[in-house]
């Protein structure tokens, strides 16, 4: 079926991602959710950017979306996050209630105001958390040394470290990415990349958007190149 | 807990942020100020129009920072975040509109006692007037969020907040001014303009986050 595609299962196993990372408020083995979107069509501006489009991923999961400018990469990570309705199709959780949601997005979420811990220390209170992971994740984040700096003060870099903090604090079991490695130098990004690494581990569900390599371990990369192509030759 | 957390946050910030109480008193203060000018210096005219414009002027006060109750939180990520952190946003939508009463509009009832004295009226009528604007200021707070929600993230919000809210709180200015217009001239309708006024807020506080959630969703797609 033209621009019908399905993607993204995993094989029982293949290498999954070790770290030392439990140590951090990761899911417990109970929190664990897959997603499943059947013939999902999404569009913006009128405009249709994806067409039939399925895939399934599993706790331990890491998708990674790729594509060209305005092939609907965002568009299809706000559905998958529940701000937009597809016009077509449906995304599944599964559990359907108790599944919970960590996003990053282009925008990091942060106050100018607040010192990143306070910004941190919120984000884990949120939760019902009584904030003892805060001082690992800063450190594992190496933002610790900033922990008392406004987060208006703090760089691009610096705030992305600080906001993929926020992700490890909340005790979620997906986490959706936008983009999440744009600011991050080299370092940085393996820092992400065992974060990311040890969540999947503990059966969190990672899924992102990027035009970089991600190069994380048995990623399943979804290509909306074509689903685009698709959606324009059917429009 | 969570959404006294999030309560507990939006005092910090909204005192902390924008010059928090200082702008929306510094509003206030002005037009008050001002008002006499335009009206003249008859002390029975200034005491007659007291409580209407001292009233009006804390509405236009409430007016003046609503942009940023939701505003920011669209711009830096905030908002999507709260979408997902399980509080949910009509939740979150009254936490962050009863934070911002407390941190920013709670200079408006000491204002409208000492605005009532300068315009003339006795201590009671003033103190009057005072409760009045006590009773109503968390309802124009919360209309004022409810018309900041829909304009979230737009250009030129502040007119469009201020074209949908002001005719909203038309009711809690016509009773909060009553309220001490009635003690002014004392007739016995000043116990029913408060419970008035108390009314409309309460029934600000459960239609207004409801609205606003549905506003900031919206804005979400």
């Amino acid at each position: 079926m033209r621009g019908r595609r399905r993607f993204g299962v995993w094989t029982q196993g293949q290498n999954r991602p070790n770290s030392a990372a439990m140590s951090l408020p990761f899911p417990a083995s109970s929190d664990r959710a897959t997603v499943r979107a059947s013939s999902v069509t999404l569009s913006r501006g009128g405009r249709t950017l994806v067409r039939d489009l399925n895939f399934e991923a599993n706790p331990g999961d890491a998708l990674v979306i790729t594509g060209p400018n305005g092939a609907g990469k965002t568009t299809l990570l706000r559905a998958i996050a529940g701000f937009i309705r597809p016009d077509g199709g449906d995304i599944h959780f599964d559990p359907a209630t108790t599944t919970r949601i960590a996003f990053l997005g282009h925008a990091d979420g942060l106050k100018p105001g607040e010192t990143v811990r306070v910004a941190l220390s919120f984000w884990s209170r949120l939760q019902g958390a009584d904030g003892a992971a805060v001082e690992p994740v800063m450190r594992r984040m190496a933002v610790a040394h900033l922990e008392n700096r406004a987060c208006g003060t703090l760089s691009a870099g610096q705030r992305r470290r600080t906001a993929i903090a926020r992700l490890a604090l909340s005790n979620a079991c997906i986490w959706i990415l936008d983009e999440p490695t744009a600011p991050l130098d080299a370092k940085s990004r393996a820092r992400l990349a065992d974060l990311v690494a040890g969540f999947r581990a503990s059966g969190g569900l990672v899924i992102a958007t990027t035009h970089a390599e991600l190069d994380w371990p048995d990623q399943t990369q979804l290509d909306l190149t074509e689903a685009a192509t698709a959606a324009r030759v059917s429009a | 807990m969570s959404a006294m957390a999030l309560f507990a946050r939006e005092v910090r910030l909204a005192w902390a942020g924008g010059g928090g109480p200082a702008g929306p008193a510094a509003f206030n203060l002005a037009a008050l100020a001002l008002a006499p000018l335009a009206i003249g210096p008859d002390a029975e005219t200034l005491a007659a129009a007291g409580p209407g414009i001292i009233t009006f002027a804390a509405l236009l006060a409430t007016l003046q920072p609503a942009e940023r109750i939701f505003g920011e939180d669209v711009a830096d990520g905030t908002l999507e975040l709260y979408a997902l952190s399980g509080v949910g946003l009509a939740l979150a939508s009254l936490m962050k509109a009863l934070a911002f009463t407390l941190a920013v509009f709670w200079p408006l009832p000491a204002l409208a006692f000492l605005g009532g004295l300068a315009y003339g009226l006795e201590p009671v009528p003033a103190l009057v007037l005072s409760a009045g604007l006590l009773l109503a200021a968390p309802g124009l707070a919360l209309v004022a969020a409810f018309a900041g929600a829909l304009a979230a993230g737009l250009k030129r919000a502040g007119l469009l907040i201020a074209l949908i809210a002001a005719p909203l709180q038309v009711p809690l200015l016509v009773f909060a001014a009553g309220a001490g217009r009635a003690a002014m001239d004392g007739t016995p309708t000043v116990l029913p303009n408060l419970m008035m006024a108390a009314a409309f807020t309460l029934a600000a506080l459960v239609l207004a986050p409801l609205g606003a959630a549905a506003a900031l969703r919206a804005r979400l797609e």
